[in-house]
């Protein structure tokens, strides 16, 4: 037999173990705030997620309880290894959620694992501690220390994480927080009884790997969120801000620079000019004189606007985006600035961050040429956009044989949708000539040329073929050509009080599975 | 367990805090002075009138739709009309708010479009502008950014929000049978004629059939027609009693048959542009249109003004008119001739002897109507009306969905109509209940569908209407369906809902119209042809 490792003293030990049960109660109610937390950011309903995660962490913990019982001797070794089980679930358990919080099945099954383990070790740990001090007092002074120290831990738990923890330390360095300092009380633990200098020597070596973890996990938690959206995205984050109206995200690799809203793609820099020079360009052309005046409406990125600029004889350019987060960072960061050429930053362009239906309602202005590039008709506050009521209100913006071009959703993956707003424009009285792109990053895309009787799909360009990227005469009349499986069907007007297009543009997106 | 009461509280307690700026409450207060100083009127203490009476060709009591529109009717006839009104705002039950991050009203909240023989109401909405021209078929066409805009309504139920009033993908397959039968019935009753040739069912309420076969209606109260026609499925006597209490304020058990399928037949237009809705909505609700209705007519008004009696000069045609301005002053006025604008209960106070005149004597109907001021993240998707299912009240309106601009800042009317049949003691509690205990009853009734709206909520403020509006009893058509007394006294004519018994807008319009057009002869003007 080996020589036992040398002990602490047993005055000290008595006051120690008290200090764990402290330590232990008050990080079991950080990882259920934690993992209650998360449960509600990411799957929403926060009291039904609240009250299972109290439920299933309170049984776990009874479970625990009584499997307690089962653990005969070698109490402290046990204790250790617990503790460290709890330090590795519990710190843990907020970078795993976030790294699967993609992926919508996986989240809900690793939230519930992880409380159920997390409440069954920390169920293990109070009866093993009372026992672990029987030595010391009798049972009734014990209980009463013990579970004294519990509550007061709950209490100190619950009032630090909304007020400090969460708002100044984060939701993963909270859980990797509270998991290092349940390793450092495994670790302390070995120090309170003799024990052979073996088995120390392994609880100390587990305790250091423990310990190692989570302080390196801690240190590279402060990029972890933006990392693990990273990972959704695919690449590096370079800008994200909450908007009141959507999550703007901006990505870039060495190659591509990428444009997130609400998650969805709106541009990448691959082949954002395929996209931006057959928005803009035809219209230019079928305006048949050189524009002078251009409403942009939408187009916060500003690249449509860079497309403008390249007209010597425009004036003015008046955007009008909803979301000053977008315009703004187009306006300001150098990566967006690189892509749009500062376009939103020329004199000639002013920006506008309002509501483009009350902003056409209001204006008396009149423009040659209006750009409108809405996101698709996904809800019904941006399918007001796509209204009759709306293009009467852009007819009313444009001057004499005046020229709109209107982004229109894919005529491949929402056919209808596509056609339902050729059909809408259509019924508000314009003269549509619809035509459509082939765009990597989205696949075919549509837009709708319109404006006064007699206009018709335009044959040449206004720029020359050194002017542009990608577009050029010879391609254009294959533009308004529809094949036979994106042609045209029977769709219904899009109107405020009925906007069925939300519903058939949801039904087709939805059936692709997105 | 302690600890398990415990650890809920800690979480509870802290969800609360995370989900709202804080665990807050809201303001807010009772809005509206009119019931307890109308209580003078009943009770007596209003000073003697002093001073020489000042001078007015008309003098309209009430600036509610009905007076403002007799004020209307008599706008171009160069005379001198002045509106008084007890409330400090115009529009009675129609009134409404610009305060807060949109307006919003306190009562009647939208106009169905109206039908074309509801004249005058489609002459002032072509005035404003909301109706933009007549289609081919003679039809009228409204501008489209007032008819309620998609989604209209949602309902919760059972646990969950569904789409439209009717959650169909939830309902038994007998439920569903029972709602299309009815909606079948709905039709026939819509398009039925009587063999007076008149629609069964119309708006203006006076130009009905009189067959008797349809007044028959008005010996049932609407649940004992349900009954009758064999509607038993908890939805369907659910959606017509959530009807009666909406348009009446009454339980199926306490409304006439007739009146309750009013409501369901009487709307006649029929076209691709209302198919969506045909409600013509405002952020304010009908408060639009008692703003339209007062810009459009010279007439003063004179708000904070209680009448306490109007009456026949004697001896001289005229009418003298005694007015109190809280809490100081009673003067009288004199007048070639008065309108009185207030319901039945307050005219016969008013006017001597109009109580031998056979006005009809009305129930009427208490409402709470409570505006919140809520600050929530924006939900794109949020439609103007959510009902829920099982409530006390009728759910709420969202005041922003005619913005087309976002904000997480907006304003939801809730509305609680009081349908049992004592209506004077739930009256009489309502007077006394503290605005605490109304709000609570309030996000009470709301919780079920919202639970943090507490925190969400910065103010709240209430309006109790005592006599929201006429309640249609069965029999209210009475032994001579829609012949309405028009004439108080000499020179004195009356304008109220209350004539007829239906609380619409166009009908108060109508009353309006009506009694101005009734003393062009006492004032010795021609004012033309009529407007009804
Ligand atoms: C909560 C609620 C919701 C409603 N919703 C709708 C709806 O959505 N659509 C709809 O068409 N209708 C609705 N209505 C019905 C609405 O009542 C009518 O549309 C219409 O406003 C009735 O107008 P009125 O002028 O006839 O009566 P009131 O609105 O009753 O007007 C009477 C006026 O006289 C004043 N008055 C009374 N006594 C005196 C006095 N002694 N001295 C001076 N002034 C006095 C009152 O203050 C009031 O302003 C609703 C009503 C309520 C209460």
């Amino acid at each position: 037999m080996a020589s036992p490792a040398p002990a602490l003293p047993r005055r000290y030990v008595h006051p120690a173990l008290l200090a764990s049960v402290f330590v232990i109660a008050t990080s079991g109610i950080v990882y259920e705030l934690v993992t209650g937390t998360l449960a509600s950011y990411v799957l929403g309903d926060s009291v039904a997620q609240f009250s299972l995660v109290i439920g299933i962490y309170l049984f776990a913990m009874g479970v625990g309880s009584y499997l307690s019982r089962y653990i005969e001797s070698d109490l402290l070794e046990r204790f250790v290894d617990i503790e460290l089980g709890v330090a590795l679930a519990g710190g843990l358990s907020a970078p795993i959620l976030f790294k699967i919080y993609a992926s919508y099945g996986a989240f809900k099954v690793a939230l519930y694992l992880l409380v159920a383990i997390i409440g069954v070790l920390v169920g293990l740990e109070i009866p093993l501690l009372i026992r672990l001090l029987e030595f010391s007092l009798d049972l009734k002074e014990l209980v009463a220390r013990v579970l004294a120290l519990d509550y007061v831990g709950a209490l100190v738990a619950s009032i630090l994480f909304p007020s400090i923890l969460l708002p100044h330390l984060g939701i993963q360095q909270t859980s990797l927080f509270f998991g290092f300092l349940n390793g450092l009380v495994a670790f302390g633990c070995t120090f309170l009884f003799p024990m052979p200098r073996a088995v120390v020597l392994r609880l100390r070596g587990r305790a250091i790997v423990v310990l190692a973890t989570l302080g390196v996990g801690f240190f590279v938690a402060t990029r972890f969120v933006e990392r693990s959206e990273a990972l959704y995205f695919g690449a590096p984050i370079v800008y994200a801000e909450q908007s009141p109206y959507q999550r703007v995200v901006l990505t870039q690799t060495s190659r591509t620079t990428r444009l997130f809203l609400n998650g969805n793609l709106q541009f990448s820099s691959d082949d954002e000019v395929r996209y931006h020079e057959a928005l803009v360009h035809p219209a230019v052309a079928a305006l048949g004189r050189d524009p002078r005046t251009v409403l942009v409406l939408g187009g916060g990125d500003g690249l449509a606007t860079r497309e403008l600029l390249r007209y010597p004889s425009i004036e003015r350019i008046v955007l009008v985006d909803l979301d000053g987060a977008v315009t703004r960072a187009f306006s300001n960061l150098p990566v967006a600035t690189k892509l749009n050429g500062g376009s939103l930053r020329d004199p000639r362009v002013v920006v506008h961050n309002e509501d483009a239906f009350r902003w056409c309602e209001e204006s008396t202005d009149s423009f040659d040429l209006a750009v409108v590039d809405f996101p698709d008709p996904s809800n019904y506050a941006v399918g007001k956009l796509y209204t009759d009521a709306f293009y009467h209100l852009l007819r009313q913006r444009l001057g004499v044989r005046g020229v709109a071009v209107i982004q229109s959703t894919s005529p491949q993956y929402a056919r209808q949708s596509f056609w339902s707003i050729v059909t809408t424009i259509e019924a508000s009285g314009f003269t549509a000539a619809p035509y459509h792109v082939y765009v990597p990053s989205f696949g075919d895309w549509g837009f709708v040329l319109v404006g006064a009787e007699g206009l018709a799909a335009p044959s040449t360009l206004r720029l020359s073929r050194d002017e542009l990227r990608w577009l050029e005469p010879s391609t254009l009349p294959e533009l308004f050509r529809f094949p036979r499986d994106t042609g045209r069907v029977p769709a219904p007007v899009n109107r405020l009080n009925d906007q069925k297009l939300v519903a058939i543009y949801t039904h087709e997106w939805g059936q692709l599975g997105r | 367990m302690h600890r398990r009461a415990f650890l809920t509280a800690v979480a509870g307690g802290w969800l609360a805090q995370a989900s709202g700026a804080s665990s807050r409450s809201p303001a807010g207060g009772i809005l509206g002075a009119a019931a307890s100083v109308g209580h003078l009127l009943r009770d007596g203490g209003v000073p003697a009138p002093q001073g020489p009476p000042e001078r007015a060709d008309v003098v309209i009591v009430g600036g509610g739709v009905s007076g403002l529109s007799a004020a209307w009717r008599l706008r171009e006839a160069g005379l001198d009309v002045i509106v008084l009104e007890i409330e400090p705002f115009l529009g009675g039950t129609s009134a409404s708010s610009d305060d807060g991050a949109a307006p919003h009203p306190f009562g009647a909240h939208y106009l169905a479009a109206p039908n074309p023989e509801a004249r005058a109401a489609l002459r002032l909405l072509s005035e404003m502008g909301a109706l933009t021209h007549w289609d081919a078929a003679g039809r009228p066409v409204f501008d489209p950014r007032l008819l309620c805009h998609a989604p209209q309504e949602r309902i919760f139920f059972e646990g969950a929000w569904h789409p439209g009033l009717v959650p169909l993908d939830a309902l038994r397959p007998d439920e569903r049978a029972e709602l299309a039968r009815f909606s079948e019935v709905e039709a026939r009753m819509t398009a039925r004629l009587g063999a007076d040739g008149r629609p069964w069912f119309q708006i203006p309420v006076d130009q009905s059939s009189r067959d008797p076969e349809v007044i028959a209606l008005d010996r049932l109260t609407m649940a004992e027609w349900l009954d009758r026609e064999g509607y038993r499925t908890r939805f369907l006597r659910w959606y017509v009693r959530y009807a009666t209490l909406d348009d009446f304020g009454g339980e199926p058990e306490d409304v006439s048959a007739w009146a309750g399928l009013h409501y369901f037949a009487a709307r006649k237009l029929r076209t691709p542009e209302l198919e969506g809705s045909h409600f013509l909505v405002w952020p304010e609700g009908n408060g639009r249109l008692v703003k339209a209705l007062a810009a459009a007519s010279p007439a003063r008004r004179r708000t904070g003004t209680l009448v306490t009696r109007v009456a026949p000069l004697a001896g001289r045609p005229g009418v003298e008119v005694v007015a109190f301005e809280p809490p100081g002053r009673a003067y009288r006025l004199e007048a070639r001739a008065a309108i009185v604008a207030t319901p039945g209960f307050v005219a016969r106070r008013l006017v001597p002897g109009a109580a031998d005149r056979g006005l009809p004597d009305r129930a009427a109907s208490p409402w709470l109507v409570a505006n919140l001021h809520v600050d929530r993240p924006v939900d794109p998707d949020l439609p103007w009306d959510s009902v829920i299912w099982g409530a006390d009240g009728l759910g709420y309106v969202d005041a922003r969905h005619q913005l087309t601009t976002l904000s997480d800042r907006t304003v939801l009317t809730y509305y609680r109509a009081y349908g049992g049949v004592d209506v004077a003691s739930t009256r009489a509690r309502l007077a006394v209940a503290p605005w605490g205990a109304l709000a609570d009853d309030v996000l009470r009734d709301l919780a079920p569908a919202h639970p943090d709206l507490r925190a969400e909520t910065s103010r709240m403020d209430l309006v109790v209407w005592g006599h929201a509006m006429p309640r249609p009893r069965r029999g209210f058509l009475g032994h001579r369906p829609f012949e309405v007394p028009t004439t108080l006294a000499d020179r004195i004519a009356w304008a109220h809902v209350d004539q007829t018994g239906l609380a619409l807008f166009e009908e108060a319009q109508a009353r309006g119209v009506r009694a101005a057009e009734s003393l062009a002869d006492a004032l010795g003007k021609d004012l033309g042809e009529t407007w009804l």
